[in-house]
C-alpha cells in the first residue's frame, strides 16, 4: 500500500510526511551505515526509472514495462524489510509496527500479487502503482541521505511533501485495481488456499482475504493522506528551522 | 501548622479548573480527588489523572500533598482519562462472550454452519470434550473474577474493552468454528494424544488456579504494598522456584494442550499470539520484580524455566 520509513520519522507512509526528528540520533557508525543504506536504495531506484524509460522508448509503448524492472523492483523493494529492523534497533526513531506495516503491504503487493499471479504482470495498473513507488522512493530515500548528511537542499523537503498529493492516490488507484485484476485467477486456481476437511482443521480462502484488503484501503487511505496534507502545512510553513511535532 | 492552597490547571490549556484553599497538609490525593470531583460531577475519580508535570506521570491516590516538592501553594495538572470501567466488570464481559459464542458453534445455531447442518452434533468424542474443556476453562476464570483476584488498578479506559473483546470473543469465534465444523477431523494420533491432552490440560488449569491463590493471598489485607511470591506446600506452586509469573506459564500450558486436543491450527495461532502477550507481561512483571527487591531470587526467569 505505502511506502516505509527510514532514516528518520514517524508516521511516514513513504509518499511523504513528517520531518526527522532531531532528538539524540545514531551514533557515528550507524548514521555511516544509514547514508550508505539510502543512497543505495536511491541508486537501485534510479535503476528502476531508468529501466522504465529505456524499456518504453525501445518498445514505443506504455504496456507490459513490468517485465524490463522485474527484478530491481523485487531486488530494492524487498531490501525495504531492512527499515523494520533499523526500527528495532532503535537507530531510526519510527515505531516499528507502523513501519512493519508499510513496508509488508508493499511487499504483499510485489510478492503475494504481482509475482504470484502472472495473469496481472501485463496490466496497465501495475505500471501504475510502479511508476508512483519509483518517483516517491527516489525522493524520500534522497531525503534521507541529505538530512542525515544535515544539507537538505530545499527542493528536496518540497518534492517530498508535496508530489504525493499526486502520486499517493496514483499508487493506490494503481494497487487496487492490480488486486481486483488478479481476483477471477485466485478464485480460478485456488491460489494459496486450503479447504476443509484436512487434518489441521484450517481453512483459508486468498480470493476473500484479498477482497477484505482492498476494503482496508477504505479506513487507512484517508487518513493517511490527511495527516500527510497537514504535516505539509506544517513542515513547509517552517523553512528556517525544523520544529519538533507532536 | 500551615495550610496548603491547591490550583488545578489543566494539563493543555493551562486554564485553572480550580482552587482549593485550606487544604490540610497531610492530605492524599485520593482526598483532592475527591474534592475535584465535588467541583466537576463528570469527572469521578478514577477518571481523573492528577500530576505534578503537565506531561509526567499520574499520582498515586495514597501519595501525600506535604511529601510532594511543591510549595505551600501547590500547582497541579488534571487529565481526563476518559470513561473508565472497573477491570472485574472487564473481565466479566470478557470472559462471559467466548464461554457462550463457543455453544453458537457447538450447538450448530442454524446461520453458522447452513440451514442443513442446523442442531445437529458431532459423531467425534473429542468434540464434546473440548467443549467442555473450553467451557470449563471460562467457567473458572469467571469464578476467579468475582472470588479470587484483587485488582491493583481499579479501572482501565472504556476504549479497552472494545478491542479486548473483539480479540478474545473474535478468536474464540474463529476456533470454535472449526473444532465443531461438520468437516472437523479429529487428531491424528486418536484416544492416545487426547488423553494425553486432556491430561496435561487439568494439570495445568489446577496450576494455574493455585498460583491465582497463592498472589490473592499475598494482598489479603487490601495492602497494597507488593511481596515476593514464595512457593507454598502446594506442588503445583513450585514453579515459582524457577519462573516468576507461573500463572501465564501454566495459562500456555492450558492452550498447547487444547491445542493437541483439538490439532487445530486457529487454536494453535491463538495459543501463539497468548504466548507472545504473556512473555511480554511476565518479562515486565519480573522487571519490577527485580527493581523493587534487592533479594530476589536469581534463579527465576521471567516465564519458561531458565529459558525466557
Amino acid at each position: 500500500m505505502a511506502g516505509s520509513g527510514s532514516g528518520g520519522s514517524r508516521a511516514d507512509n513513504g509518499y511523504g510526511s513528517q520531518q526527522p526528528r532531531r532528538r539524540k540520533g545514531p551514533g557515528a557508525l550507524a548514521t555511516a551505515y544509514l547514508v550508505i543504506y539510502n543512497v543505495v536504495m536511491t541508486a537501485g531506484w534510479l535503476v528502476i526509472a531508468v529501466g522504465l524509460v529505456r524499456a518504453y522508448l525501445a518498445k514505443g509503448s506504455y504496456h507490459s514495462l513490468y517485465y524490463s524492472i522485474e527484478k530491481p523492483l523485487k531486488f530494492f523493494q524487498t531490501g525495504a524489510l531492512l527499515e523494520i529492523l533499523h526500527c528495532a534497533f532503535g537507530i531510526v526513531p519510527s515505531s516499528v509496527v507502523l513501519t512493519a506495516f508499510q513496508v509488508m503491504s508493499r511487499v504483499f503487493l510485489t510478492w503475494a500479487v504481482t509475482h504470484s499471479v502472472k495473469e496481472v504482470q501485463t496490466e496497465d495498473s501495475v505500471l501504475l502503482f510502479v511508476v508512483a513507488w519509483t518517483i516517491t522512493e527516489i525522493i524520500r530515500y534522497s531525503f534521507y541521505t541529505f538530512s542525515l548528511l544535515n544539507h537538505l537542499p530545499y527542493l528536496i523537503k518540497w518534492a517530498r511533501y508535496t508530489l504525493f498529493i499526486v502520486l499517493y492516490p496514483m499508487g493506490v488507484s494503481g494497487e487496487l485495481l492490480t488486486i481486483y485484476a488478479a481476483l477471477p485467477f485466485v478464485r480460478q486456481s485456488g491460489l494459496y488456499s486450503i479447504s476443509l476437511p484436512n487434518k489441521y482443521n484450517f481453512s483459508f480462502d486468498y480470493y476473500t482475504f484479498l477482497i477484505l484488503v482492498m476494503i482496508s484501503y477504505i479506513p487507512i487511505f484517508p487518513q493517511l493522506y490527511f495527516h500527510m496534507l497537514h504535516q505539509r502545512r506544517k513542515v513547509l510553513s517552517h523553512t528556517e528551522e525544523h520544529k519538533k511535532s507532536e | 501548622f500551615v495550610s496548603y492552597q491547591v490550583e488545578i490547571l489543566d494539563w493543555k490549556t493551562k486554564k485553572q479548573l480550580c482552587f482549593l484553599d485550606k487544604v490540610e497538609p497531610n492530605a492524599t490525593i485520593r482526598e483532592i480527588r475527591l474534592m475535584f470531583h465535588k467541583l466537576y460531577p463528570q469527572w469521578y475519580p478514577a477518571r481523573q489523572s492528577i500530576k505534578l508535570d503537565p506531561k509526567g506521570k499520574s499520582l498515586r491516590d495514597e501519595e501525600i500533598l506535604e511529601h510532594l516538592p511543591v510549595g505551600t501553594t501547590a500547582t497541579l495538572y488534571f487529565k481526563d482519562l476518559g470513561p473508565q470501567i472497573g477491570w472485574t466488570t472487564v473481565f466479566l464481559i470478557e470472559y462471559t462472550g467466548p464461554l457462550f459464542i463457543y455453544f453458537l458453534f457447538y450447538f450448530r445455531m442454524p446461520f453458522v454452519y447452513g440451514l442443513d447442518e442446523r442442531f445437529t452434533s458431532s459423531p467425534h468424542p473429542v468434540v464434546n470434550l473440548a467443549c467442555i474443556c473450553h467451557s470449563f476453562h471460562y467457567i473458572k476464570r469467571l469464578i476467579e473474577t468475582v472470588f479470587v483476584h484483587r485488582f491493583s488498578h481499579g479501572t482501565m479506559p472504556l476504549r479497552n474493552i472494545v478491542k479486548n473483546c473483539l480479540y478474545y470473543w473474535g478468536f474464540a469465534a474463529w476456533l470454535a468454528y472449526y473444532i465443531n465444523h461438520p468437516l472437523y477431523t479429529p487428531p491424528s494420533y486418536g484416544k492416545k494424544q487426547i488423553n494425553f491432552a486432556v491430561i496435561m490440560f487439568l494439570l495445568c488449569e489446577a496450576g494455574n488456579f493455585s498460583i491465582h491463590v497463592v498472589l490473592s493471598d499475598l494482598q489479603r489485607n487490601g495492602s497494597k504494598i507488593r511481596k515476593i511470591p514464595y512457593p507454598t506446600k502446594n506442588p503445583f506452586t513450585w514453579l515459582f522456584f524457577f519462573v516468576s509469573c507461573p500463572n501465564y506459564t501454566y495459562e500456555v500450558g492450558t492452550w498447547i494442550s487444547f491445542t493437541v486436543m483439538t490439532q487445530c491450527v486457529p487454536v494453535g495461532l491463538f495459543t501463539l499470539l497468548c504466548f507472545i502477550q504473556m512473555t511480554i507481561w511476565a518479562k515486565d512483571k519480573h522487571c519490577t520484580y527485580l527493581r523493587e527487591f534487592k533479594d530476589y531470587p536469581s534463579l527465576r526467569m521471567p516465564i519458561i524455566p531458565f529459558l525466557l
